[in-house]
């Protein structure tokens, strides 16, 4: 089946104005803008778009919300700020695509009743940066935003800011920090941004492939998304694949395309013809799945039901071979260092975390420590700012469940055990 | 060997516990306590509460601890009184935290 936003596959170069005015660009902001904004949320709620930044929110809703908050002003955020290790596709469809995300924004800003809105992208992603900002000024020209969109009543102001290149800064409240002109620090949730956002004001934020799906769902309609993916999920997700296969990229499935098919189909299975020992479906967060799980469909219940997540869609995995408490080192590690330091919890967490792993792996300590993992994570649950709290658990307990041998081994003599 | 852990995370460090950290050992060396190491700790949880001190293996845990309460702590760790006042912490964080320590995360 074909994609839906790269529907003929990436392509070689940057699609500029007149070449997607050519596959049917801005005609269905061409429409929207003759209709109400309350259309387009309910168009958007038929089609089921359920966000692609790694929690699946329903956008409709979202968009609802924003729209519903009390205040004078709103403002529409598209969060590209993508510095989970492994993720791509945010910047390749600014990078390939800029329209498609461009008109999207148009949309969901006419949508919430936004005059302003923030492109926001990772400042280290320069050649997303330079497209997304040339096919602005096109936009512009071309009267897509600016004063008075395509001659009416409605005008919108689009500003690219640069995203700090660190985890947390794509964290959703802490992109309304940086662009207040703040550090990335996530704020306490409630209130969410949907009520109170950007300069205190309704904001909805969100993620650049979320948006890059709106102008199709509104111009061939919420019956047509539908028929790709499943009730669930509709539409489709890119999927980041990295070097541990023969063929890294990123590849657009269906929901509902099972885990294998990216695997093996897409991916090429993994290189040197070795097998799999752990599929990681949301790195780096996710629990680990063992490799009978592989037909599980890419979809965001079917992955829960299995034990694991969808999140943004970066598949890793684990080669029979790889030692999997260096593995889960390694995630502790980098949560660790992108912990931004405000919540106690999280800070004592992570590097408890962190610690306990070290200790493993050097063959410290006996198989208490083992028990620690489970006694750390339960005491913070709920506690912190933002996500990231709740982030090293799934990967360290699904590791101490599905490989305690890996664990027993590097206890007994601090090494590997397949080494 | 008696450890006394003392927190060296942001907050603790802010509000002081480098400063507490030598101003201890000063105390320990002067007492003659041969027996007690002091050690940093990257982070007890406890950072609202800091600068925070863990005595181990007595398990006490000293919270809001200023220089000027290094004296009673020396004097406790010499044999003294526990120094009840700045004994203030959660008692399930206390325990998770005595926990790791027993399982050797020094």
């Amino acid at each position: 089946m074909e994609g839906i936003l790269f529907s003929r596959g990436v392509p070689e170069e940057r699609k500029g104005l007149k070449n997607y005015l050519a596959c049917g660009g801005y005609e269905a902001l061409s429409r929207v803008i003759k209709a109400s904004p309350a259309e387009v949320i309910q168009q958007i709620t038929d089609a089921g778009l359920r966000g692609r930044g790694g929690a699946g929110f329903p956008t409709g809703k979202k968009w609802a919300f924003t729209r519903e908050a009390q205040g004078e002003s709103r403002y529409l955020i598209m969060n590209g700020g993508e510095d989970e290790p492994g993720s791509k596709k945010d910047r390749m469809l600014l990078e390939y695509l800029p329209h498609l995300v461009i008109e999207g924004v148009i949309l969901a800003a006419y949508a919430i009743g936004a005059s302003k809105a923030y492109l926001y992208i990772n400042g280290r992603y320069e050649a997303a940066t330079n497209s997304t900002s040339d096919a602005l000024r096109e936009a512009k020209a071309a009267s897509y935003c600016g004063d008075h969109v395509l001659g009416g009543d409605y005008s919108l102001d689009i500003e690219i800011i640069p995203a700090p290149h660190n985890y947390v800064a794509g964290e959703d409240t802490a992109v309304l920090e940086v662009i207040e002109g703040k550090i990335p620090q996530p704020r306490q949730k409630p209130p969410f941004p949907v009520t109170v956002g950007l300069f205190g004001k309704p904001t909805a934020v969100n993620n650049v492939e979320t948006l890059a799906n709106v102008a199709p769902i509104m111009l061939h309609g919420s019956d047509w998304y539908r028929k790709f993916g499943t009730p669930d999920s509709p539409g489709t997700m890119i999927f980041s694949l990295n070097d541990d296969v023969n063929h890294p990229g990123i590849y657009e499935l269906p929901f509902g395309t099972p885990l294998r098919h990216l695997i093996e189909n897409c991916g090429g299975g993994l290189k040197n013809n070795k097998k799999i020992k752990a599929i990681m479906p949301a790195a780096p967060s996710s629990a680990f799945l063992p490799p009978e799980k592989i037909d599980t469909p890419l979809d965001h219940n079917c992955m829960r039901d299995a034990g694991s997540a969808l999140g943004c869609g970066v598949v890793r995995l684990v080669s029979e071979g790889t030692c999997i408490v260096e593995e889960v080192l390694k995630i502790s590690d980098f949560f660790t260092a992108e912990c931004c330091g405000q919540c106690p919890a999280c800070r004592m967490e992570t590097n408890t975390l962190s610690m306990l792993m070290k200790k493993v792996q050097q063959g410290q300590g006996g198989d208490a420590i083992l028990e620690q993992f489970g006694k750390v994570l339960a005491f913070n649950k709920g506690k912190g700012y933002c996500n990231l709290i709740a982030m090293p658990g799934p990967p360290i307990e699904s590791a101490l469940k599905l490989f305690p041998g890996d664990f027993a081994a590097h206890l007994a003599t601090g090494k590997c055990p397949v080494i | 060997m008696r450890i006394c852990l003392v927190c060296q995370n942001i907050d603790c460090k802010s509000r002081g516990s480098e400063q507490l950290m030598s101003e201890l050992q000063k105390r320990i060396t002067a007492k003659g306590l041969t027996d007690v190491e002091i050690k940093p700790y990257m982070c007890f949880g406890a950072c609202q509460e800091g600068p925070n001190i863990v005595l181990y293996p007595e398990k006490n845990w000293y919270a809001k601890v200023k220089v000027e309460d290094l004296d009673e702590i020396t004097s406790h760790l010499a044999g003294g009184p526990h120094v009840q006042r700045l004994d203030t912490i959660d008692s399930s964080l206390k325990e998770l935290i005595y926990q790791l320590l027993d399982t050797g995360v020094l």
